[in-house]
């Protein structure tokens, strides 16, 4: 909204009338006769400001969303670039004549091998980095397909109601009554061989039904809202109230939903792998199937675990922390 | 409806029936809604009605605007949206230009949608927050062809512009970006841009600023001059009603109890809730204050979901007699009182003795009436709670 | 409660607000400074006094500061975030400076409020004759047994039918109008000798406004209560208020008895306000005079008057010089160029 006292609107008036006042001379009346409002009142010559631009406006200078958009950027580079950032191949056994299976199954770290190397022999630092690209797929595809299923389903329940409502609510309900890993672990046991599809699969499963529901809940929301009805007075046709009105207006909290499950889709997936349901070709670096190869040596060589899992903290914070301030710009309430 | 533009027709005198002549442009007739109220764990079970609108008429001619009053819970707003046909009617009929729109569905509907337009209260609410004002006046030409040649078009949104008062530049602004009787003035403006011949404004002002009210009031006559419109102005203020109206109904509990001029309504209301609104209504000058006599009700409004047998106001009727009130629900006829106009109609059976002062005013004990929240229940947010105040 | 009750209102010839004003506001000042934000100053320098007994009205569109006030009165404004200066001097004692524990003591007890919304300042989990009785306990040292009577008498003082049933209720089992007068029902339980209502009957229908505002008007009259009375509607004010004082833009612009202010408005916000309003009285058909513009368009206080772009009769000083409000004969007035003559 307008503020009235918006420091630069208040400004600008000040000039105008120091403007006014000024050339005013003898013929004051005049002047102030120019400066009184029309009967609508002041409305400034500028361009509009749509909701999405003065969100983004206000997420330039918050330094939470700042962090967390840097660590994303970071992540996203990093996944897209490894090859070339990597020191080593990361499936070649370059130190393998220095595991010593009895007495020291675990390289340490020298000059060119920062972290050490795992127990084959492969450098941790440059499987660390070639490792992001797998969490990322991961991450944004279980994402990305639970986005659009639970899409789907939210729409289809939100727009329609009705006895569609209650169906795809009660499929809804199902889902969600049983624990969200136990369905991952259920739908990635399935498979006949695990992969890193299969783990895409089990998450996005996960993810269907809280974006439905969610997705649902604002349509609701909206259908009952006064501009869904302007629209529906004005005879615009049905489908286009429902993409053009209540669907773009639905979706801010859903899009808040989605980054904050990139990180707990990461999380999800390098617990699956952790539980070898994962990707097994170990030869494609993945944080999380990292982590579990790292449960043989937690006691001796913790530095094994501790790498892996500092990396998926990091990079679920930064999906946190933009999701959060992401929410905190899209609330209308928040709005001055 | 050339003589008819002005929006000024005086009620043509002499008839002593409702209006049925060749004018009217709207004709509810019988008009019922009812919501049903539902429980039950697994299957919803319908254990009652909410008796939102019960049975209402009202004919509204060519170019005059017709006022419909009442306080919250009266059906007032229900009504205005089955006229529109937003809320199916569960009984009746609503003829608009000859066409039953009560029974419209689908694209039929949709397209009759173009000749009646509405007004809301929530000058905010009722504007899409992601839509530019070039947008939201675009979208209902376009939904009904008139959009179709785009310098046409261009003209158009600049002369619905000019119409409400606003300049050009506000075309490519978002509705948070004006004030509060800038905004109802774009929600008119989207009215207009499909060139209706009805408009319904539910509450219009009643979310301003007592200052910005006028501007909008003006706005509304003014237009309705230049485009030649008919309105049904909804609203609670009774001053407001009567300021923009040439004929007002009084609605209470779902049903009309008093339709007349605006003038003779404020002159001689006949029904005991239209004397008890009338003298509830402050106005702002103290030497009339401390003069009035002030007719107070007691007691609550009946829940629309269990209304009172009989008359509906009988409950809080300081006129309420033995007989007939409690057991006969009155019909909205014409008096038989000296001096009252043909076109002023009451549902009251007393009304001639109320009048000629045969009948008196007598107390009522007051009446808790508990609560069941209906469809028009209004919750209002509260600065702060009265723990936090002590 | 009868139904039918007239209610001339015509008030003591003694004129109510005489002797030492029992609240006295001077150059009171809130300031919200919001993170990130320009401080927005909501209260710019508001005084005012109210006597015993007396029935002092402030009225104003949103955002004229009227609330503000009220909560900068009673300290009820969040500390964090916002600046109140001045001075509320409440029978010696500057409010302002008191510790909260100091001020919850004076709250309910010595000053009372009621707000719009009963039902949001109601607790809805505990009913209400817990809400009456727990204020009694903590202000007049009643024991729960005790108080129940007092509680009861008070339902029925404020015109609640069958109080005994009714102090067993829940809030939202009360329709807003009994749900208001439970509210006046607490906030009078200690016999406050304050009372401020903050737009008490802007969410009730008219009928059950008229109910509230003979209700307020009876119980000022019979217990000697000063009441501060907060609204937007100059009707309710015109009916209920022996001053009227009238905020634009976080500073008082007119005051004055409420007959004379009616009269002959002196202040072109006051005089536009009256003349844009319909009235149920009003001979038909006349065009309503509008204020043109809104509160958007105020200019600062600080070198202008705010209400010169919106205004009817502007000379050159209105957009240079913050007028002053000057006190005439028991009228204040803050205006370069006041409109004269009667309305």
């Amino acid at each position: 909204m307008d503020n009235p006292l918006n420091p630069n609107r208040k400004k600008q008036r000040i000039d105008d009338l120091a403007a006014t006042a000024g050339t005013g001379g003898g013929a004051g009346s005049v002047a102030v006769a120019d400066l009184t409002v029309g009967d609508a009142g002041h409305i400034a010559e500028s361009t509009g400001v749509s909701l999405i631009a003065s969100a983004w406006s206000r997420l330039r200078r918050d330094p939470v969303f700042l962090l967390g958009a840097f660590i994303t950027l970071a992540f996203v580079l990093l996944a897209i670039f490894s090859p070339l950032i990597a020191p080593h191949d990361p499936t070649a056994g370059l130190l393998l004549k220095e595991v010593r299976p009895q007495t020291n199954p675990i390289p340490g770290a020298r000059p060119g091998y920062p972290f050490g190397a795992d127990s084959s022999g492969r450098d941790i630092f440059s499987r660390l980095i070639v490792g992001s690209r797998q969490t990322l797929i991961v991450g944004v595809m279980a994402t990305l397909f639970g986005f659009i299923g639970g899409l789907t389903l939210g729409t289809l329940a939100g727009a329609i109601g009705g006895w569609v409502d209650s169906v795809v609510m009660r499929v809804v309900d199902v889902m969600l009554s049983i624990p969200s890993l136990l369905l991952a672990f259920s739908v990635a046991a399935i498979a006949a061989r695990p992969s890193q599809w299969t783990v895409i699969v089990a998450i996005a499963t996960v993810q269907v039904p809280i974006f439905a529901r969610l997705l649902r809940g604002s349509m609701l929301a909206q259908r009952g809202s006064d501009h869904v009805l302007a629209a529906r007075a004005l005879g615009v046709k049905p489908s286009a109230i429902v993409f053009r009105h209540m669907l773009p207006n639905s979706l801010s909290p859903v899009i808040v939903q989605a980054t904050l499950v990139v990180a707990s889709a990461i999380i999800d997936a390098a617990a699956l792998s952790f539980l070898g349901l994962g990707n097994p070709d170990d030869r494609q670096p993945e944080w999380g199937q990292m982590l579990g190869k790292a449960q043989q040596y937690i006691y001796d060589h913790p530095a094994l675990a501790i790498w892996p899992a500092l990396c998926i903290i990091v990079v679920a914070l930064g999906f946190t922390l933009m999701g959060e301030s992401l929410r905190e710009a899209l609330d209308p309430k928040s709005r001055r | 409806m050339t003589e008819t533009t002005t929006g000024r027709t005086q009620p043509t005198h002499g008839e002593r029936t409702a209006y049925d002549g060749e004018d009217v442009l709207v004709d509810v007739r019988g008009i019922k809604v009812h919501f049903p109220i539902k429980r039950g764990v697994i299957f919803d079970k319908t254990i009652g009605h909410v008796y939102a609108v019960d049975g209402v008429d009202l004919q509204i001619r060519h170019g005059e605007t017709y006022g419909l009053v009442g306080e919250s819970g009266c059906g007032k707003s229900t009504l205005g949206r089955a006229i529109l046909n937003l809320e199916p009617p569960t009984a009746g009929s609503v003829t608009f230009d000859g066409v039953d729109i009560a029974s419209l569905k689908g694209e039929d509907l949709r397209r009759k949608r173009q000749d009646i337009q509405m007004v809301f209260q929530d000058p905010m609410g009722s504007l899409d927050p992601r839509q530019s004002v070039e947008s939201l006046l675009l979208e209902g030409m376009k939904a009904h062809g008139l959009a179709k040649d785009s310098a046409a078009a261009n003209a158009r949104l600049r002369e619905l512009l000019k119409a409400v008062g606003l300049p050009v530049t506000a075309l490519s602004k978002y509705p948070h970006e004006f004030s509060g009787g800038q905004r109802q003035r774009i929600g008119i403006a989207r009215a207009l841009s499909v060139n209706p011949k009805l408009i319904v404004a539910d509450e219009p002002v009643s979310a301003l600023d007592v200052s910005v009210q006028a501007q909008v009031i003006n706005l509304l006559e003014d237009v309705q001059e230049e485009f030649g419109l008919t309105y049904l102005v909804i609203a609670h203020d009774l001053a407001v009603v009567r300021h923009i109206s040439d004929r007002i109904g009084v609605m209470y509990l779902g049903a009309l109890v008093e339709e007349a001029a605006a003038d003779d309504l404020y002159a001689t209301p006949l029904h005991p809730y239209t004397r008890a609104l009338m003298s509830a209504v402050p106005v702002p000058d103290p030497l009339i204050e401390d003069r009035r006599e002030q007719i107070l009700l007691t007691g609550d409004l009946p829940s629309p979901s269990n209304p009172p047998t009989g008359c509906r106001f009988h409950t809080r009727c300081p006129w309420r007699q033995e007989t007939r009130c409690d057991t006969e629900r009155p019909e909205l006829r014409v008096p038989d009182v000296p001096g009252v106009d043909a076109g002023q109609r009451v549902a009251c059976h007393w009304t001639e003795q109320i009048a000629s002062g045969e009948i008196t005013a007598h107390p009522v004990s007051g009446e808790v009436v508990e609560r069941v929240e209906g469809p028009d229940d209004t919750d209002f947010m509260g600065p702060a709670s009265i723990s936090e105040a002590l | 409660m009868t139904s039918m009750s007239a209610s001339p209102s015509t008030h003591p010839s003694v004129h109510p607000g005489a002797g030492e004003p029992l609240l006295s506001v001077r150059d009171l000042r809130v300031t919200f400074q919001r993170q990130g934000q320009e401080p927005f100053e909501a209260v710019q320098g508001v005084s005012f006094d109210v006597r015993p007994g007396q029935t002092v009205g402030l009225v104003g569109e949103s955002g004229c500061g009227k609330s503000v006030t009220s909560l900068a009165i009673m300290g009820l404004l969040p500390k964090h975030g916002n600046h109140v200066s001045g001075t509320v001097d409440y029978e010696g004692t500057n409010l302002l400076t008191l510790s909260d524990q100091e001020m919850r003591d004076k709250r309910g007890k010595d000053i009372a409020m009621v707000f719009q919304d009963p039902l949001s300042s109601l607790n809805p989990v505990v009913p209400i004759g817990i809400q009456v009785t727990e204020v009694l306990e903590r202000h007049r040292g009643l024991s729960r047994k005790a108080a129940t009577p007092v509680a009861r008498d008070l339902l029925d003082r404020v015109g609640i039918p069958d109080p005994d049933r009714r102090l067993k209720d829940y809030p939202h089992q009360l329709s807003g109008g009994m749900r208001q007068r439970a509210l006046i029902a607490i906030a009078l339980a200690c016999k406050p000798r304050l009372l401020i209502a903050d737009e008490p009957t802007t969410a009730l229908d008219v009928t059950i406004q008229a109910q509230i505002l003979a209700l307020l008007k009876e119980l000022v009259q019979d217990t000697g209560t000063a009441l501060v009375m907060i609204t937007h509607d100059l009707g309710v004010i015109a009916g209920l208020c022996d001053e009227v004082n009238v905020l634009y833009g976080g500073r008082i612009v007119e005051r004055g008895e409420r007959h004379e202010l009616f009269a002959q408005p002196r202040h072109p916000y006051t005089h536009g306000l009256l003349a844009s309003i319909p009235r149920l009285d009003a001979p038909r058909g006349q065009r309503l005079q509008p204020i043109p513009g809104s509160v958007s368009d105020n200019l600062p206080w600080t070198h202008a008057c705010a209400f010169a772009p919106r205004c009817s009769q502007p000379i050159e000083v209105c957009t240079q010089v913050m007028p002053e409000l000057e006190e005439q004969h028991g009228r204040a007035l803050r205006c370069h160029n006041p409109v004269e003559g009667h309305r």
